[in-house]
């Protein structure tokens, strides 16, 4: 587990004068699952978009597999390939249907056939249990299955790491459950994952290590058990029984 | 019943009668070229318009794009911004007859009236299509664009495989609303001596001067074509919906 897969120095990043990101640096070891929390406006979605340059820091270094993404001569696109994104707001192509929307990546980006993306696809969306509806438009879809696709569409690169930027937020309450035993299926793979979410019982169940946010800093990162019994800064604590008082 | 001569003055519908069976030559030539002006005008200037949408919408990374790149981008980003605004602001009449005439000094061989009216239809479509792209990739959800980055793909591919493609059939009413105005609009290159419906109509009536008749023709000739334009645009956007229905 000490192996980094990823490692963050002195990330700032600033949207006019507002600076979202102050001096945050985290490591990501390899197979390890990072939930990050925090109140909304705390850096957290912005820390995680960072990883993969959809928001670009002002400063800092992203380490990838020793190679500092933020050097302007590396190829962006091909390190993306390898970090699979899910958004709040799924994101799937309306234009295609559940199928093509797995395949198009693997096809166009990987140079695979459509044959074999087609069955990895079918393979994919069982690990899901949308297998039924591989060619229905994802437009028909209700939220909770339009997630469990865009997580579906995220293996079908076989990234090695996985970011989730609040997967249940925009989600009905019934619809919770499904996506989240979906992530942690795909936890108990071994893939390296980081997480951000409200959802603290979640946090808690599926994590290695918690790092809270607050106000762009990183205030404290623990391994689960101690944050949420033991958290050692006033900060999260206070945060923390807000948390559990709702 | 073909008219031997030239019917009263007060004898309307056999004036057209008379028209209609002398100069059908003349309607019929004005139809093709006015059908074919506003087709390879809508398709050439949507075409074009594809391309400038690509342009106009990329991003600029200051940090990974070299200073060439983002010069040229920005220059390209700001010729099509003038472009637009050129093409929109003017009446093409106007282009026409600046187009034709300034490119007639250069003494082109095949620089005819009728080149020259398929340039201009086409340049000035291309503006509006442009800006009927633009609102539709803004109907697209730019979650879609940022999901397409994340998976490895580059702007380019993401616009031409997630975002134009549902830009374009958002844009299909608008875009076949472009076509029907270029069969109408076409008149215009009357002007610079293109023998389209209008100019087809004005060479049938100078030897009678039954103007009137003429044009009562040509309108009914204009309103036979957007309606039947009208039709087909719509059943291609029904087509299109279906086919989207059954993905």
């Amino acid at each position: 587990m000490s192996d980094v897969l990823l490692k963050v120095e002195n990330l700032e990043k600033s949207f006019g004068d507002n600076l979202v990101l102050n001096r945050v640096s985290l490591d990501i070891n390899k197979g390890e699952v990072v939930s990050i929390i925090g109140a909304s406006g705390s850096g957290k979605t912005t820390l995680l978009r960072c990883l993969n340059l959809l928001e670009h820091p002002n400063s800092g270094s992203i380490l990838y597999h020793n190679q500092n993404l933020m050097d302007p001569t590396i190829d962006i696109n091909k390190h993306r390939m390898n970090m699979g994104m899910v958004f709040q707001s799924f994101n799937l192509f309306n234009h295609l249907n559940v199928i093509d929307n797995l395949i198009l990546a693997p096809k166009k980006l990987l140079q695979k056939s459509h044959e074999e993306t087609c069955k990895e696809a079918i393979d994919k969306l069982s690990l899901v249990g949308l297998e039924p509806f591989a060619y229905q438009s994802v437009q028909t879809l209700s939220g909770g299955q339009k997630q469990r696709v865009a997580i579906a569409r995220a293996l079908m690169m076989h990234p090695d790491i996985m970011l989730f930027d609040e997967p249940t937020s925009a989600l009905d309450p019934e619809m919770v459950g499904d996506v989240l035993n979906v992530i942690k299926d795909v936890a108990k793979t071994g893939m390296t994952m980081v997480i951000v979410t409200h959802e603290m019982a979640f946090a808690k169940e599926i994590s290695d290590r918690v790092v809270y946010m607050d106000q762009g800093e990183i205030i404290e990162i623990q391994p689960q058990d101690q944050l949420f019994i033991s958290p050692k800064k006033e900060r999260t604590k206070t945060f923390l029984s807000r948390f559990m008082n709702i | 019943m073909i008219l031997a001569s030239l019917p009263p003055r007060d004898a309307f519908f056999e004036t057209v009668w008379y028209l209609i069976t002398t100069y059908q030559q003349f309607f019929f030539t004005g139809i093709f070229y006015t059908i074919m002006l506003s087709v390879i005008g809508t398709v050439g200037g949507f075409i074009i318009a594809f391309f400038f949408t690509i342009v106009r919408t990329t991003k600029i990374d200051t940090l990974r794009q070299s200073k060439v790149s983002i010069f040229f981008t920005i220059v390209s980003q700001k010729f099509i911004n003038i472009y637009i605004t050129i093409f929109r602001g003017t009446p093409m009449m106007v282009q026409a007859m600046i187009f034709y005439y300034g490119l007639s000094r250069l003494q082109i061989s095949f620089w005819t009236p009728l080149v020259a009216g398929f340039v201009v239809v086409t340049l000035n479509t291309t503006a509006y299509i442009t800006e009927v792209l633009r609102s539709g990739i803004n109907g697209v959800d730019h979650g879609q664009l940022e999901a397409s980055r994340s998976l490895g793909f580059s702007h380019g591919q993401s616009m031409k495989l997630i975002v134009l493609p549902q830009a374009i059939r958002q844009s299909l009413p608008a875009i076949g609303n472009e076509f029907i105005i270029n069969l109408k609009d076409t008149s215009v290159l009357s002007v610079i001596g293109v023998t389209e419906l209008f100019r087809a109509t004005q060479l049938a009536t100078s030897p009678n001067y039954r103007t009137t008749e003429g044009f009562f023709i040509a309108a009914i000739l204009y309103l036979s074509m957007t309606l039947i334009a009208s039709l087909l645009v719509n059943k291609f956007e029904k087509t299109s919906l279906r086919k989207e229905a059954m993905v």
